[in-house]
């Protein structure tokens, strides 16, 4: 039984220092070397492995060269191998292309289960993973909070508005985990001296018997403009105020924006 | 004393630094307000086998360099000096055996203390012997095949939570500190050990300061570390060694109140502008930054000396623990500056990693102490060292 | 090429999903700038009347399937549907069923794809998408390119289109043509578990009273919830509180948790970190409360109120109630 999970490296963007509420340095999620809401697949995948559910745990990434770094830290938190296809035809790649790359690349690596986290960091739209099971033809089994192998079905425990659902499929399927799978591990010193040793191999788009042309060109989308959002004006604050001043105040301004 | 850091350091300090952020930040104000050992941290740094760096693969250590270890007690202590204590004192306790240990002695206790289940601590200094290392009374009295250790410690940082103390006594009354000293393992479940007080302290108020007594503890003759009268020797081994780990912290403590002030100054607004626009505040933080960055290049530098076995690494380290030592005590006070009042109230961390750093500039040997050694390696590559004295150091 | 603006239209026990009248309106309004007519994609049980949508902007129905199934086991259908019609557009509620049926397509037809979108036009005759991203800081907005097949696949948030008032008339309805689901078909639920109460729909609710960490309790969220009730709408919490079990996990809003766009947001006791602050940004009046002046919601909240939510909150309930006549 094998595994191979899907991350996407996040770019190091410089995020601006600043303190939290509680007054400790705000880590933006943009330093993270894996894209976060794919480190709960990986901890997922590890931990069906951890199990016996599972054997092997490999890892798939489309990315730039640098996104070896990201599959070497998830190497680093277990696993076995990783697969880094790299292109530069694949650069400005929008989520067609990304979906015919990584189904191009899971076919050649046939796990019975293809594992992604929920979303793509900055609120993209998380269609890779239903367009790479359509483009497989593969069940999709999509927004678990627990995945679980039974016999030749894999079931996710999905949460819904009124409580929950099991969803299960003949493997080999795609599937995607939420948060709700539980905190990542972190990689340990031993991790991190092993992922040196496990083996990591590169593909380029011929390796995958595709052509650029086969990708209209990588991109299907273009930004046609980029702005500033509009500026708000400035925060209205009621501070120092006794409770009733300040309960007549709001209610004042529900009432001039029609919400009450 | 030239380095490169590698690729792998790197990896290192984004993984610690990622961990420092998210589990040891959000605990430090804590740690330090109840005084209270941080165990669950303990166990963190245990599992991520960050506290086995410093022992050999064949028992369970990752052996990492000296450059990676400071890496880790930098990335730790800019998020909390307290945890960082953690790591470098498990080297500290530990140290005496990996210099003088027999292969039996690693075998017997290096699993466990590389793995985290077991703490160790270093009992040297007492109550008479702080800097003068020769001054310590304690007895160490043979009786067959065991030493009878009594007397008392104090100021032994872990000492009344370590599994197991490196203790240094005397054998040898007569021929003084320098040459009658012997060490010793001593498992604390020992009968006769004790650790009835703690000491109430300015900074790193969660890692627990013990005094320990010794009412005829008996120690196997095993558990003597090299010869007897190898004792002298053998701490000094030690600390020249365990000094770059205050390097480190320092250099972390430093960093971490650094970042705080950078952020504070991007924030606040005072006559209608950031704090970041006013060239006063931008001169503070030059100098703090330059100096942090020194401090962290020396520290390097000394580890790279240890990593290559270099003759004067003690004169390495020194000069690191003093540089970063040093530093970590003006960046931190001038980042309480940065943030005015606020600095000094307990809401914002600046306050505590000032009291924090306070620290480095007085255990494992003074600053005074580090100047004099620093003064004899400079006085003696100049030729006018003062002539040798029977007892010296070589 | 066509030019019809397609939209999924999701079923349920309940009926429609708000998100299909929002669509079926924002659909006819693009229909009427490109010269095409707004096609509803229904699906899901009770979509067999869903000729009701012709009173929210719909002209045709093409009814998918009505079993109670995940949306994507409807998938095969409509790429039959969808490859005939070629529509300029189908928009999708960005929700986890409409993300999966809109991922299926885009990969069964090789399609373009944006989202999740806070506003859709057409520009000379092109899908022009408008989007937020790095959190919030940036508006992007987006075309196909020249030559890119279509329908542009369109995720929307929700409140980006209001649902039409007073409309009338039917639209036709036609049911898909018969096939097989496909490797869809072979995902099921093999077991449906519902909770004790039934949980609001969070992206749903034109109001949303949300509570974080300084409600300290899950009887700290009580007082939120009458407050809630005297606005007409639902509670929210950010993770803080879902994690700690104050409120169930379908209540957070948030990075991993749900995006809205409430016509009111009362934040209390949240600090409005940038993981919350992701899935609340685009509501178009905040509120919020808090002890600390310095909390970062206080940079983005229309209102910013400094006080104990324990002290404001009934006496804001009391206030609303009493002006609304309650």
């Amino acid at each position: 039984m094998r595994i191979v999970v899907c991350i996407k490296q996040v770019p190091a963007t410089t995020a601006e220092k600043r303190y939290t509420a509680d007054l400790r340095l705000d880590r933006a999620s943009a330093e993270a070397v894996i894209n976060p809401l794919d480190e709960y697949a990986i901890e997922q995948a590890l931990r069906l492995q951890e199990s016996g559910a599972v054997e092997t745990v490999g890892f798939l990434s489309m990315g730039p060269e640098q996104a070896a770094e990201a599959l070497r830290r998830a190497l680093a938190m277990g696993g076995d191998d990783a697969t880094l296809v790299t292109d530069r035809a694949l650069a400005g790649a929008d989520e067609w292309a990304t979906a015919r790359v990584l189904a191009a690349a899971l076919d050649r690596l046939a796990p019975d289960i293809a594992l992604m986290g929920m979303a793509s960091d900055d609120a993209r739209g998380s269609l890779v993973p239903g367009a790479v099971a359509a483009l497989r033809g593969l069940p999709l089994l999509s927004y678990g909070a627990e995945l679980s192998v039974a016999g030749a079905h894999a079931r996710i425990r999905r949460l819904t508005a009124a409580g929950f659902d099991v969803i299960e499929a003949p493997l080999p399927v795609v599937a995607t985990v939420t948060d709700q799978v539980g905190e990542p591990r972190y990689a340990s010193l031993k991790g991190i001296m092993a992922a040196k040793r496990k083996p990591m191999e590169t593909w380029s788009l011929a390796d995958l018997g595709l052509a650029a042309a086969d990708l209209h060109g990588a991109a299907l989308t273009r930004v046609v403009e980029a702005r500033k959002p509009e500026a708000k004006p400035p925060t209205e604050r009621v501070e120092n105020a006794s409770p009733d001043e300040a309960v007549g105040r709001i209610a004042d301004w529900l009432a001039a924006r029609k919400l009450i | 004393m030239t380095y490169r850091p590698t690729a792998d350091h790197d990896e290192l300090r984004a993984v610690v630094r990622q961990l420092a952020d998210e589990r040891i930040a959000p605990r430090a104000a804590e740690i330090d307000e109840r005084a209270e050992f941080p165990w669950d941290l303990k166990e963190l740094l245990a599992r991520q086998d960050l506290l086995g760096t410093c022992f050999p693969a064949r028992f369970g250590g990752t052996e990492l360099d000296d450059i990676g270890q400071a890496i880790l007690v930098e990335e730790v202590a800019r998020a909390d000096a307290t945890t960082s204590l953690i790591p470098i004192v498990q080297k500290l306790g530990s140290l005496p055996i990996i210099v003088a240990g027999s292969e039996e002695q690693q075998a017997r206790y290096f699993p466990r203390l590389a793995s985290g289940e077991w703490l160790a601590a270093f009992g040297l200094t007492e109550a008479g012997a702080g800097s003068d290392v020769a001054g310590v009374r304690m007895r160490a009295r043979r009786d067959g095949d065991a030493y009878v250790l009594s007397g008392s410690k104090r100021f032994i940082t872990h000492g009344s939570i370590a599994n197991l103390v490196t203790i240094f006594a005397l054998t040898d009354p007569e021929a003084g500190g320098r040459k009658g000293m012997s060490a010793f393992i001593v498992e604390t479940d020992t009968p006769g050990f004790s650790s009835p007080r703690l000491e109430h302290k300015m900074g790193i108020r969660g890692s627990p300061t013990a005094e320990l007594h010794f009412d005829d503890v008996r120690v196997p003759a095993a558990n003597r570390l090299g010869e007897e009268g190898a004792g002298f020797a053998i701490a000094m081994a030690t600390l020249d060694r365990s000094r770059l780990s205050i390097a480190a912290q320092a250099v972390g403590i430093a960093a971490g109140a650094l970042d705080f002030a950078l952020a504070y100054a991007g924030q606040r607004e005072q006559f209608g502008e950031r704090l970041a626009e006013m060239q006063g505040i931008q001169f503070l933080l030059a100098d703090m930054g330059s100096q942090t960055e020194a401090a962290r290049q020396l520290t390097y530098a000394a580890a790279a000396a240890v990593d290559a076995g270099a003759p004067d690494l003690a004169y390495w380290t020194s000069c690191a623990k003093l540089i970063a030592g040093d530093t970590a005590m003006r960046v931190t006070t001038d980042a309480v500056q940065v943030l005015g009042g606020y600095g000094y109230v307990s809401e914002y961390p600046v306050e505590r990693m000032m009291r924090d750093a306070k620290i480095t500039q007085l255990y494992e040997g003074t600053q005074q102490i580090q100047r004099i050694i620093v003064a004899r390696q400079l006085l003696r590559r100049a030729g006018v060292g003062r002539a040798a004295k029977p007892g010296d150091r070589a | 090429m066509g030019k019809d603006v397609a939209f999924l239209a999701e079923y349920s026990a309940g009926g429609a999903a708000r998100s299909a009248l929002e669509l079926a309106a924002g659909a006819a309004a693009l229909a009427r700038q490109s010269g095409g007519i707004a096609v509803a994609l229904a699906y899901g049980p009770g979509s067999g009347k869903a000729g009701e949508l012709g009173a929210a902007g719909a002209v045709k129905v093409v009814v998918l399937g009505d079993a109670p199934a995940p949306a994507i086991t409807f998938a095969a259908a409509a790429s039959a549907v969808v490859a005939e019609l070629r529509p300029l557009a189908l928009m999708a509620p960005a929700t986890p069923n409409g993300r999966d049926l809109a991922a299926a397509l885009v990969g069964l037809l090789g399609l373009p794809a944006f989202g999740p979108v806070r506003a859709v036009s057409i520009e000379g005759g092109n899908v022009r998408s408008e989007q937020a991203t790095l959190q919030g800081s940036v508006i992007t907005s987006s075309e196909p390119v020249e030559g890119a097949p279509q329908p542009a696949v369109v995720l929307v948030l929700p409140s980006t289109f209001t649902p039409a008032e007073g409309g009338s008339g039917t639209a036709t309805v036609t049911p898909a043509p018969a096939g097989e689901p496909g490797p869809f078909g072979r995902a099921t639920v093999v077991e449906s578990h519902p909770a004790e109460a039934a949980v609001a729909n969070l992206e749903e609710a034109s109001v949303i009273v949300a509570g974080g960490r300084g409600v300290g309790s899950a009887e700290g969220f009580a007082p939120l919830h009458e407050l809630a009730a005297a606005l007409g709408g639902a509670v929210g919490a950010s993770r803080a509180a879902a994690d700690a079990g104050w409120v169930p996990y379908q209540l957070q809003i948030g990075q991993t948790g749900k995006v809205v766009k409430p016509a009111l947001y009362v934040g209390c006791g949240i600090s409005g970190a940038i993981q919350h602050r992701v899935g609340m940004q685009t509501a178009e009046n905040v509120l919020a409360i808090n002890k600390d002046p310095d909390a970062p919601i206080g940079e983005f909240a229309d209102l910013f109120v400094v006080g104990d939510l324990f002290t404001i909150v009934p006496k804001l309930t009391a206030e609303i109630r009493r002006r609304k006549g309650t």
